[in-house]
């Protein structure tokens, strides 16, 4: 009995030691508090000077490094946790966009554009926290599971002619990321469902109820796009925190109907909308998981400078008082709902005048009293958005199917003009410009020919680029890829870099259904490290910041992506191989078919064998057992078995064979019994 | 050639490879039990690209609301759209498709989950999802996971031919094919039953190869007929949906997941008239009766929960005998045939089966090689009894040879 109780007690000792572990891990857990995995989600809207609308969802969910839960979670995504554990990514942007971002009116100075102004299609990075020679793997293996993930053809990115290794010119700049686009890849609802599938509340509560699928669509830009970092702890890897984050931009058109009505009367008058309006939803309810959920309206510099609020000077104090009616009841607009706090950007360095955000607590709302925000325009307003220091575009030169050259072109805006102005006092001021650049294989890009205008003069090439990473495509391998840093003077007009490729062949399994079509280019990035988009806000309390708007402040470098290229390839006749084939193997059948027949054919022998049949119609029993004997005269006795048993014979081999292994089983069975 | 030592080891080698294909012979021929309907899948394929092939797509997203409305829910469905029509720049209502006219229906939805799309629908994606033969990356939603349980609805429209489908206007699956690739699903027990449905010109043409039991196909059109377009929609510009899956939905729209229509009631309801041209449809592999079948058994899901206990009775009792004979021969089998569940409800199928299996015992005990078999079954050890027939194949071998010569 004590041999059969031991165990027991062992058992019971073991398990209250392990309960008590967990409830120590639990208790520890509780006590640093902030640990808790977090959900927030805000809204910004943004009137955009060509009367259109910038909507931009920022969802974000954090799950801190945590051992005592293992891999289960409260609200964060099991499925990115898991996708962060198994390919252990350091960092990762997905994103899936449709339309191009106008950088001329939109802006490309502020921290909107500058990190979600995304190509067109699909663009993934990832960074990776595994060793040289599993990245690619690793890679692979995110690829699909991405595909499976989102509903896209991420998987066409697993190949190496698709991917590549950025060295240092690309932000993140790390050995272990890697790059890759699909320009063409088609974005719609399939890819925007699963993405809302992360969240929490789904698209079922608060901000997300506003996605409506046929009104996000039917806007000028849209993009989705989805960051993880994930925070290393120890060693192992194993218990790291992720932040997601999750953000969805659209540029919609407000109300087209009345802006139609209006336009007759007052030409420039902004549209008028309101949430309602745009989404054809109203925020109703709350998402209870959310931490906090809120919906901001900015008013960019230039906004703000042209709507001249009446005590600007001391806008400071206003901002700290929170009260002043100054800042939302303007004689320029009006806004539906009062907001809970306006917040005064602080002093820029790149602008005179500053931006000016309107919050609004959307869990103050319920179903019964659904939130929707309008702004109404009263008078004209026309203004500009900041833009990047230079402009940069790209495009095609040459004719023909056989060579061309790619230009990229980069223009100073007004903005910068300004700027440097100011701020080349000793001047010997330049800017520096990272370019990056992904060529697929079958564009042959020759980099000697790399040749650099500056101001429409073409001039050295070693005068105006400080660094330069060429690493050539590979047929069927690996794309090209060029990275250039450019100095340029500041009061530089226009540069330009222009590089000359032959069109390579494709084979024929290699063309899409659509080769007619033509060969997309992945954009270049444009990046300006010497600038950073940020937006600091006074905030009172450092403690219930926001996740955007502390985004807003991070200092993320002024990027921007150029157009993409649709390069036209040769294209076969596709139906002339089947053509070719059928005729070539006609001529073979033939011309190979008469010349064997003539070489095969022996006349007299035939004619012999024809003689022989003729005399003897005997059948072939007797020719077979006549060559049998002649085979066993020929060598050595042996022990045969029972001839086979005489029965109605089909001429043919292949029975005799059966009936003999039929015979033989047939004697076994005798033999036995 | 004195390595042939005494006549009574030569018989016994000889007899060995006879022994085994005897065995073999009463593996095949056994039937093979009928596993129970447990689970169902859908595979739809649209495989036309290109915005005037808009009427495809919302034949397949039609077909899609359907049995997902039936029941089957989206992680067992494979969706695969050759192109991108709800967001095509053309397309006046983005993030929307319709079927008819009155746009009452988007069948986009907020919902759809699309599997394969764009340049991923290929021929060899096609009958890599059929046949289950994938990369070890590939994830699970695109993979039909389905088993011997598995009913299979197969739904394809395109253009297409003679014994042909187009795919994206650049290759074609051929009736072979198709035929081949049902063939190894059936050896791989991918399913228990399938219907494959064809909205495409001469689409009958596409059945001549199937020969895998368990089969029914129906297809739009006879060979030598066009497949034709119900109606235009202006605002769209395009054709919006086939006549046989216009007529198709209108069977499904009046039916809920509780309905008991029969499968031979939706095959009565295609009109030649209004199809403008002859439904056609293939039984000749399936054995249960048209009438008998419900459409929810593959439009549908299944729901409802069967007790197993009788089942397994009935396999015990009826096959004690040969259960030892697998056991020794091939685990494997075994294996297999003990995952598989009767389905005891479905008494026809279980009263054909029942004298042909009790003949075959018959058989086996009255025939001269059961003796045979006994002695043979002694052998214990499998792999010497692989070898010894190894060895005796050579005889074999070597008479034949010698007699050509």
């Amino acid at each position: 009995m004590v041999l059969l109780q031991r165990p027991h007690i062992l058992l019971l000792l073991i398990d209250t030691h392990q309960f008590l572990q967990c409830w120590i891990a639990f208790g520890s857990a509780n006590e640093e508090g902030q640990q808790q995995e977090e959900f927030s989600e805000e809204l910004l809207v943004k009137p955009l000077p060509d009367h259109k609308l910038l909507a931009h969802f920022h969802f974000q969910s954090s799950a801190p490094p945590s051992t005592s839960n293992g891999c289960h979670h409260h609200l964060f995504p099991k499925a990115i946790s898991q996708l962060v554990q198994k390919f252990r990514v350091k960092e990762m942007e997905l994103s899936f966009t449709q339309g191009r971002w106008n950088y001329e009116s939109w802006g490309g100075f502020d921290p909107i554009s500058s990190s979600n102004a995304k190509p067109p299609g699909v663009e993934l990075w990832a960074v990776f926290d595994v060793p040289q020679h599993h990245i690619d793997a690793s890679w692979k293996n995110l690829t699909h599971t991405l595909s499976g993930l989102f509903c896209a053809s991420i998987n066409f990115l697993e190949s190496t002619a698709t991917y590549s290794t950025p060295e240092w010119s690309f932000p993140p700049a790390s050995g272990n990321v890697r790059y890759g686009t699909l320009p063409c890849e088609a974005v719609c609802t399939e890819n925007l469902t699963p993405w809302l599938k992360l969240l929490p509340c789904r698209d079922k509560a608060a901000i997300a109820l506003l996605l409506d699928r046929p009104s996000l669509y039917r806007g000028f830009y849209h993009s989705q796009r989805l960051h993880l970092t994930s925070t290393e702890s120890s060693s192992e890897g194993i218990d790291s925190g992720i932040i997601l984050e999750q953000t969805l931009t659209v540029v919609l058109q407000p109300n087209s109907e009345r802006a139609i009505e209006v336009h007759a009367s007052e030409k420039h008058v902004q549209p008028s909308w309101s949430l309602s309006s745009i989404f054809g939803k109203q925020v109703s309810g709350r998402c209870v998981l959310a931490k906090s959920s809120s919906v901001y309206l900015l008013l960019d510099r230039g906004l703000v400078a042209e709507l001249k609020f009446p005590n600007k000077e001391n806008g400071k104090s206003a901002a700290n008082g929170l009260t002043s009616e100054n800042f939302w009841s303007n004689p320029s607009f009006e806004l539906s709902v009062n907001p809970d706090r306006i917040f005064l950007e602080e002093s820029s360095s790149h602008s005179k005048s500053l931006s000016i955000l309107y919050m609004f607590q959307v869990e103050k709302y319920s179903e019964s009293e659904p939130f929707d925000i309008g702004l109404m325009w009263k008078v004209p307003v026309a203004w500009l958005c900041q833009q990047t220091p230079l402009h940069a575009s790209r495009f095609f030169m040459g004719s023909g199917n056989e060579r061309g050259a790619i230009a990229i072109s980069l223009k100073s805006t007004q903005f910068t003009e300004g700027f440097m102005s100011a701020n080349s006092k000793d001047g010997s001021c330049e800017l520096r410009v990272d370019v990056f650049q992904v060529v697929p294989w079958y564009v042959k890009v020759y980099f000697h020919s790399l040749r650099v205008f500056v101001d429409q003069q073409p001039r050295a090439v070693s005068d105006f680029i400080e660094k330069i990473h060429v690493s050539p495509s590979k047929d069927k391998m690996s794309p090209g890829v060029m990275e250039v840093v450019l100095k340029l003077p500041c009061r530089v007009n226009t540069a330009a870099l222009t590089i000359e490729f032959d069109k390579g062949f494709l084979r024929i399994d290699e063309y899409p259904p659509d080769a007619n079509q033509g060969f997309d280019i992945p954009s270049a990035i444009i990046s300006f490290p010497n600038f950073h988009a940020s937006m600091v806000f006074l905030e009172d309390d450092s403690l219930n910041r926001s996740p955007l708007l502390s985004k807003f402040q991070e200092k993320c470098p002024v990027m921007s992506y150029t157009e993409v290229l649709l390069v036209p390839l040769t294209t076969p006749d596709f139906s002339m191989p089947y053509n070719v084939i059928t005729i070539k193997c006609t001529v073979f059948a033939l011309y190979f078919g008469s010349l064997l027949n003539v070489l095969q054919r022996r006349v007299a022998e035939e004619e012999r064998f024809l003689k022989a049949k003729a005399a003897k119609k005997t059948g072939r029993l007797p020719l077979l057992l006549s060559k049998l004997s002649a085979k066993l005269r020929g060598r050595r006795r042996e022990p045969l078995h029972s001839p086979p048993s005489s029965s109605s014979f089909i001429n043919s081999k292949l029975v005799l064979k059966v009936i003999l292994v039929a015979g033989l089983a047939v004697g076994w069975q005798y033999f036995f019994s | 050639m004195e390595t042939f030592i005494n006549p009574k080891s030569l018989f016994h080698l000889l007899l060995l490879p006879c022994l085994l294909l005897y065995s073999s012979i009463a593996y095949n021929s056994s039937p093979v039990e009928a596993a129970m309907h447990t689970n169902n899948w859908a595979v739809l394929v649209c495989t036309s690209r290109f915005w005037f092939n808009y009427r495809h797509m919302a034949n397949t997203l039609s077909l899609y609301r359907t049995v997902k409305r039936l029941g089957i829910p989206d992680e067992r469905i494979i969706l695969m759209l050759a192109d991108d029509m709800a967001c095509n720049t053309r397309n006046k209502y983005p993030a929307q498709v319709f079927n008819n006219e009155n746009h009452r229906l988007n069948l986009y939805g907020d919902n759809v989950e699309v599997d394969y799309r764009g340049y991923e629908v290929t021929v060899e994606n096609f009958l890599r999802v059929l046949t289950g033969r994938h990369e070890t990356a590939v994830p699970r939603s695109k993979r039909l996971l389905s088993d011997e349980g598995s009913h299979i609805l197969l739904y394809m429209t395109g253009h297409g031919g003679d014994e042909f489908l187009k795919f994206q206007d650049s290759e074609e699956l051929q009736s072979h094919d198709l035929a081949d690739a049902v063939k190894q699903m059936k050896e791989k027990h991918r399913f228990k039953e399938l219907l494959i449905m064809v909205d495409t010109c001469q689409a009958a043409t596409l059945f001549n190869q199937l020969q895998s039991p368990g089969v029914l196909a129906i297809g739009s059109s006879m060979k030598g007929e066009n497949s034709y377009s119900h109606h235009l929609d202006s605002d769209v510009g395009v054709s919006v949906v086939d006549r046989f899956t216009y007529y198709t939905l209108a069977f499904f729209e009046r039916l809920n997941i509780y309905d008991n229509a029969s499968l031979s009631s939706l095959f009565s309801s295609y009109n030649p008239s209004l199809l403008m041209s002859t439904a056609y449809y293939r039984k000749d592999l399936y054995k249960r009766r048209l009438e008998e079948v419900p459409v929810t058994n593959f439009f549908g899901s299944v729901m409802e929960t069967i007790h197993t206990d009788a089942a397994y009775k009935a396999l015990s009792r009826r096959n004690s005998g040969r259960f030892e004979d697998e056991m020794s021969l091939d685990q494997s089998v075994h294996h297999i045939k003990r995952r598989m569940l009767i389905k005891v409800n479905d008494g026809d199928e279980i009263h054909d089966i029942n004298p042909e299996l009790l003949q075959g015992e018959e058989g086996a005990s009255k025939c001269p090689w059961s003796t045979f078999r006994n002695k043979f079954q002694k052998a214990e050890n499998v792999d010497s009894l692989l070898n010894y027939g190894l060895v005796a194949m050579i005889p074999l071998l070597v008479i034949s040879t010698w007699l050509v010569q």
